[in-house]
């Protein structure tokens, strides 16, 4: 196999941080080459080097044997190197034949000369095996759909190395084997493919070769045929891998919330929930998996009142709930550390002392009257006290949370939803973004609520956070619910099919 | 960190005001005038005589009832621009009142008045709040239809219904708020005005109500998942944003204007908004500028007066004061800008993680 | 009330509705192109005011109204360079500094027309720009004199509706651009140039907005005053709300105001009993309920009002 494309001794500084030292990479034509590491590991710098919208600050790249300089995004297209980003860069508004041809020129006339053009395309997402509706309207198409879409994109630029971002984070289990299926095509017409993942199962099944990167250097680089998952683990984590230490709850007395048959926008696959029928008891920390977009966003909104079902019936503490509002869940001890902090979490341009406060305003500790006159100081103490026992690092408490790092943003909410002693915690992608040791505490305080009586209701697209932290795991698939199984000895293999819609 | 922003948004209207001034006076030279002399007009318009400093309070009370009104819709993330229309059918409702009602004791009727105009400006927020609230509805657009069909409602009352005579105005009203320094047309008004702005400052940063409307306007994804009433919030910074420019009104009416005419609140509306964006959004700082802004006002008609200069000179010095102001505002937020500031201050300032 | 069905009438406030759509409608498109480019610019009435005192000025001086439009063509994209420099670069808030323009390009109208006329004149006139009959077309019975008897400037108006359409959905220039107010971050990673195009956005915008305005004191009134344009800068983006940012929907949205406008000044004169306030109000009304009918379902172009940074980190 000959050499495409060699990256030698990449080091890229941002500021003090190294985020890539020393990185070496060599991909062959034809081969599928796995970057493997965790969330920090350096994968991103890299690649976002490789494609112009990073300089490096030291090393080289070569292509097809010769050093070349990657100085803009449209040198990486012109150089055959073409990006699939885990977040998709498609103009919703636009169908899949406009976005296709975006930004592109193949002819000199002003008129897009659309019936010659579209047949180019359809042509070559035969060739590859790229099923797409091209007159169809991004929002129109599904999840995988729309990925085809963006490797379509980058063959048409003429890619001859393709990097595809944590392309499966996002795809049911079928999704990915028909992912898989147009890999093998394209390596088979003479295409690279860098496969960025840390999933083990998928970069074991698709992989030629595999890099590891940890802490931004290059740990080793495999042929898949020569390893095997724990070995990748270990040396991707750098340590053993420790199993759950937290104990399992086996059995619950009483349910803190139910929800009988519950419709929310139910015709909708991907945002929508469909007779849902669950309870989290008290004192168990109910999981649920599945990937991202099956209704989990919604199911999380229902339980905090931002949503209302169209037709079903919730009981919080055995009452029906008849009106829903954020304010009725709050009021009944319901805590939500919700999906995105910055959005819904945190008002950033407020302080860390006002955030931490934002739902305790009218209490006396904090005012008099209810609210008519802000007790400034105690509101302060308060935030000290919390940034003292939740670990929060801000340089003052007066800082405005917007400034500050995930993890001390996502502990400023744990601290508000947690304090309270909430007899109903619901945690949506808590450790989201956060780095190991931040991750640890977020989990420990999770169980820790637990075991005071606390109901949690956790909901992770983080696999392995399910197994390590749910007494019960339930799946949601396309807005159903298709299972629940039992936290302590998961049966792994029937959840994970679970959770891309092969029940058996 | 909060110390230096502090200072910076204190700096940038100063340094805006500055770099007016000097266009200003490059303008005015620039068309034959001396930029001393016609300065030292404006000066002596606004500060010569005890009768002018007056003046400069009595133009001051509208503008900081207008700024008042700005600057609270934004700070609730409302846009309210029709604080022009809301402010003239304050003055409406209060006309009527007391033009209609004079067999009521006069301190009681002038409170009834003011308080029908505060209504009135109030009810006439509303209606851009409720669109925005049920239809989606930009508020911006809406507002300032609505101002057009305030004056021009306006209009119709004094030159048809509420006609006193043969002029097109109103007759005048029976209450006046009485003045408080003689020999100037000072008049109570802008002790209201003042009173409000200590009480609107309370609220907005005292309260858990100003707090939660202050969250809405930073985010209100937010504020709604912590169980702030979006809705309800919304309408009532439209309400009170509403009333304000109202009460405005009705105190221009009954304390220099005593009846309505033609001309009659032009240009305070959009003057507010100005005034709101260089005092950047706080109450105090609507004042000062609301009392520049007076004074720049006062002070242009006798430098016309006693140079020739026009008085759109200070209009352009007044828009390029927020031309300037905004634009510096955004200039120091831009991250380069503040990575800028940072390196600056050797203080250790870095965020920790 | 049988005035109203008499066909002369009834052309008449047609002809009227052509004319008094026209500003309208450019200023509307001259909105459209920034918003695809994701520039909210409120500041229309604003650019419009200058547009209009510039057009005026060189009219008078030099006699000739075509000069007028073109002068308020390059002073409406001047004010707006420095919307645009503030906005695009220094990443003010639009809407913020749509008002600001709104306040300072008025005061220098004023400003130049009191030094250039002295402080007290008024109603200095101007040679208005004659109609130009469309030959054959204009002879056209009933229809003829509404639609082809205008200043080219109205023929100019109207023919940028569909030269916008062909722009914005046949031309590859016209995708990337879209894509600019769509998703800009998108658009920059496939090499389309965003700032470039957003700048390119706003002269096209100034320049438009400034004809709009040139045209009402050279082709519509022949004075000046500082209220000429009356709100029409709102009204515009009104109608691009109501023509959902299509190039069709804002003609007929400015058609729909040219229309109540031309109405509103007819039933003035005819019923003299009905105070006039009360009927000028008609065109603000009728945009009120026609937004709050139409509600706001597609809120426009994804990434409209959001500032725009090329980010390295």
């Amino acid at each position: 196999m000959k050499e495409i494309l060699r990256m030698e001794d990449i080091t890229k500084k941002f500021g003090e941080v190294y985020a890539n030292q020393d990185i070496n990479l060599t991909i062959m034509e034809g081969e599928v080459h796995t970057l493997l590491g965790e969330n920090g590991a350096g994968k991103s710098t890299l690649m976002n080097i490789l494609i112009g919208l990073y300089q490096p600050s030291k090393g080289n790249i070569y292509l097809k044997g010769e050093k070349v300089k990657i100085d803009s995004p449209s040198k990486a297209v012109k150089l055959g190197i073409g990006m699939v980003h885990q977040h998709f860069m498609l103009v919703e508004a636009m169908t899949v034949f406009e976005n296709i041809i975006l930004g592109t020129s193949k002819d000199k006339s002003i008129f897009i000369k659309k019936d010659a053009i579209k047949k180019g395309i359809i042509d070559l997402a035969n060739k590859y095996g790229l099923d797409i509706e091209i007159d169809k309207e991004i929002t129109e198409i599904s999840v995988g759909a729309q990925q085809r879409v963006e490797i379509l994109k980058a063959l048409y630029r003429g890619a001859e190395v393709l990097i595809l971002d944590e392309p499966t984070a996002a795809l049911t289990e079928l999704e990915v084997e028909g992912l898989f299926q147009i890999i093998r095509k394209l390596t088979a017409e003479k295409k690279s493919v860098i496969f960025i993942s840390h999933k083990m199962r998928e970069v074991l099944e698709i992989s030629d070769q595999i890099t590891i990167l940890r802490a931004g250097k290059t740990v080793t680089t495999l042929k898949k045929d020569d390893t095997e998952a724990s070995e990748l683990a270990n040396l991707m984590i750098g340590k053993e891998l420790v199993t759950s230490e937290y104990e399992k709850v086996i059995e619950t007395k009483e349910n803190i919330i139910c929800l009988e048959h519950v419709d929310f926008n139910a015709k909708s696959k991907h945002s929508g929930i469909s007779d849902i029928t669950i309870s989290v008891g008290k004192g168990e920390i109910l999981g649920i998996a599945g990937v991202d977009g099956n209704g989990q966003s919604q199911l999380a909104q229902m339980v905090t009142g931002v949503i209302s079902p169209d037709s079903g019936t919730v009981y919080l503490n055995s009452k029906k709930i008849t009106k829903f509002s954020p304010h009725r869940f709050i009021e009944a001890s319901v805590s939500h550390i919700p999906e995105d902090r910055n959005k819904m979490g945190l008002i950033g341009n407020m302080s860390v002392k006002e955030n931490l406060a934002l739902k305790s305003l009218e209490t006396p500790a904090l005012s008099m009257g209810k609210g008519l006159f802000l007790k400034k100081k105690a509101i302060t103490n308060n935030a000290e006290t919390m940034k003292e026992k939740y670990d929060i690092r801000c340089s003052s408490v007066e800082q405005e949370t917007r400034n500050l790092s995930g993890g001390n943003q996502q502990k400023i909410i744990l601290a508000r939803e947690m304090e309270e002693n909430p007899e109903l915690l619901v945690a949506v992608h808590p450790t989201r973004g956060l780095d190991i040791g931040a991750t640890k505490y977020v989990h420990d305080k999770m169980i820790d609520s637990r075991d005071k009586g606390c109901g949690v209701l956790l909901i992770s697209a983080d696999f392995d956070e399910i197994l390590k932290l749910s007494d019960r795991i339930a799946v949601m698939f396309e807005g159903k619910l298709v299972g629940i199984y039992s936290g302590n000895n998961p049966p792994i293999k029937e959840i994970s099919l679970a959770m891309s819609g092969k029940i058996e | 960190m909060n110390i230096k922003n502090k200072l910076i948004k204190i700096l940038v209207p100063i340094v805006s005001i500055l770099f007016s001034f000097i266009i200003g006076a490059i303008l005015i030279a620039s068309i034959g005038g001396d930029p001393v002399e016609a300065f030292s007009y404006l000066l002596k318009g606004a500060f010569g005589t005890t009768s002018n400093i007056g003046e400069t309070f009595v133009k001051a009370t509208p503008l900081i009832f207008t700024g008042l009104a700005a600057t609270f819709a934004y700070k609730c993330g409302v846009f309210n621009l029709g604080a022009e229309g809301q402010f003239v059918m304050g003055a409406v409702a209060s006309v009527w009142i007391s033009t209609t009602f004079i067999s009521i004791p006069t301190p009681l009727l002038l409170v009834v008045s003011l308080t029908s105009g505060a209504i009135a400006g109030g009810l006439w927020g509303l209606i851009p709040g409720i669109l925005k609230i049920k239809r989606g509805l930009n508020e911006m657009i809406v507002s300032i239809m609505l101002n057009y069909i305030a004056v021009l409602f306006m209009g119709y009352l004094y030159s048809g219904p509420l006609r006193d005579g043969n002029l097109p105005q109103t007759a005048e009203v029976a209450v006046k708020l009485g003045r408080i320094f003689s020999g100037t047309r000072v008049h109570a008004g802008i002790l209201i005005a003042l009173v409000l702005t200590v009480i609107l400052y309370y609220f907005l940063f005292h309260t858990s109500f100003g707090f939660k409307l202050r969250a809405v306007g930073l985010n209100p994804t937010a504020a709604e998942y912590n169980g702030f009433p979006l809705k309800k919030l919304i309408l009532t910074s439209f309400v009170i944003s509403g009333a304000i420019a109202g009460l405005g009104g009705s105190v221009e009416l009954h304390g220099t204007q005593f009846r309505l005419m033609s001309g009659f609140g032009i240009g305070y509306g959009f003057d507010g908004v100005a005034i709101a964006l260089i005092g950047q959004l706080n109450p105090i700082g609507t004042v000062l500028v609301a009392y520049l802004f007076a004074v720049l006002r006062k002070g242009a008609i006798t430098m016309q007066v006693g140079t020739g200069m026009p008085t759109s000179v200070i209009d352009i010095i007044q828009a390029l004061v927020i031309v300037f102001a905004v634009a510096g505002s955004a200039l120091t937020n831009l991250p380069k800008v503040k990575q800028f500031f940072t390196n600056i201050s050797q203080k250790s300032n870095k965020e920790v993680k | 009330m049988g005035a109203f069905l008499n066909v002369n009438f009834i052309q008449d406030l047609l002809l009227s509705m052509v004319r008094m759509a026209t500003p309208i409608l450019i200023v509307a498109l001259a909105e459209l192109y920034s918003e695809r480019a994701g520039l909210v610019n409120i500041g229309l009435d604003g650019i419009m005011a200058f547009g209009s005192l510039v057009g005026f000025l060189t009219c008078y001086i030099t006699g000739d109204p075509y000069l007028g439009i073109l002068a308020g063509a390059i002073g409406g994209v001047l004010i707006n360079m420095v919307y645009a420099f503030c906005t695009i670069t220094l990443g003010a808030e639009q809407i913020v500094y749509g008002m600001a323009i709104n306040i300072f390009a008025p005061a220098i109208a004023s400003f130049i027309y009191k030094i250039y006329f002295g402080i007290n004149s008024s109603l200095i006139t101007n040679t208005l720009m004659s109609a130009v009959p469309i030959p054959l077309l204009s002879k056209i019975p009933f229809l003829g004199n509404i639609l082809f008897n205008h200043t080219p400037i109205v023929y100019f108006a109207y023919l940028l509706v569909p030269i916008t359409y062909v722009f914005f959905n046949k031309t590859k220039a016209g995708l990337n651009f879209k894509a600019v107010g769509e998703f800009p971050k998108a658009a920059e990673s496939l090499g389309i140039n965003v700032i470039a195009k957003k700048y390119l956005a706003s002269i096209i915008c100034g320049a438009l907005a400034g004809i709009g305005g040139a045209y009402l004191t050279t082709c519509y009134i022949s004075t000046y005053s500082d209220g000429v344009v009356s709100g029409r800068g709102f009204i515009a983006l009104s109608a691009v709300i109501f023509g959902r940012w299509m190039p069709g929907g804002v003609l007929l949205a400015a058609l729909l105001f040219g229309f109540t406008d031309a109405l509103q000044l007819r039933m003035q004169v005819m019923s003299s009993g009905t105070p006039y306030q009360l009927l000028a109000m008609i065109p603000y009304i009728c945009t009120l309920f026609v937004l709050a009918f139409f509600g706001i379902k597609k809120a426009g172009p994804k990434a409209n009002g959001k500032p725009y940074f090329k980010e390295e980190r």
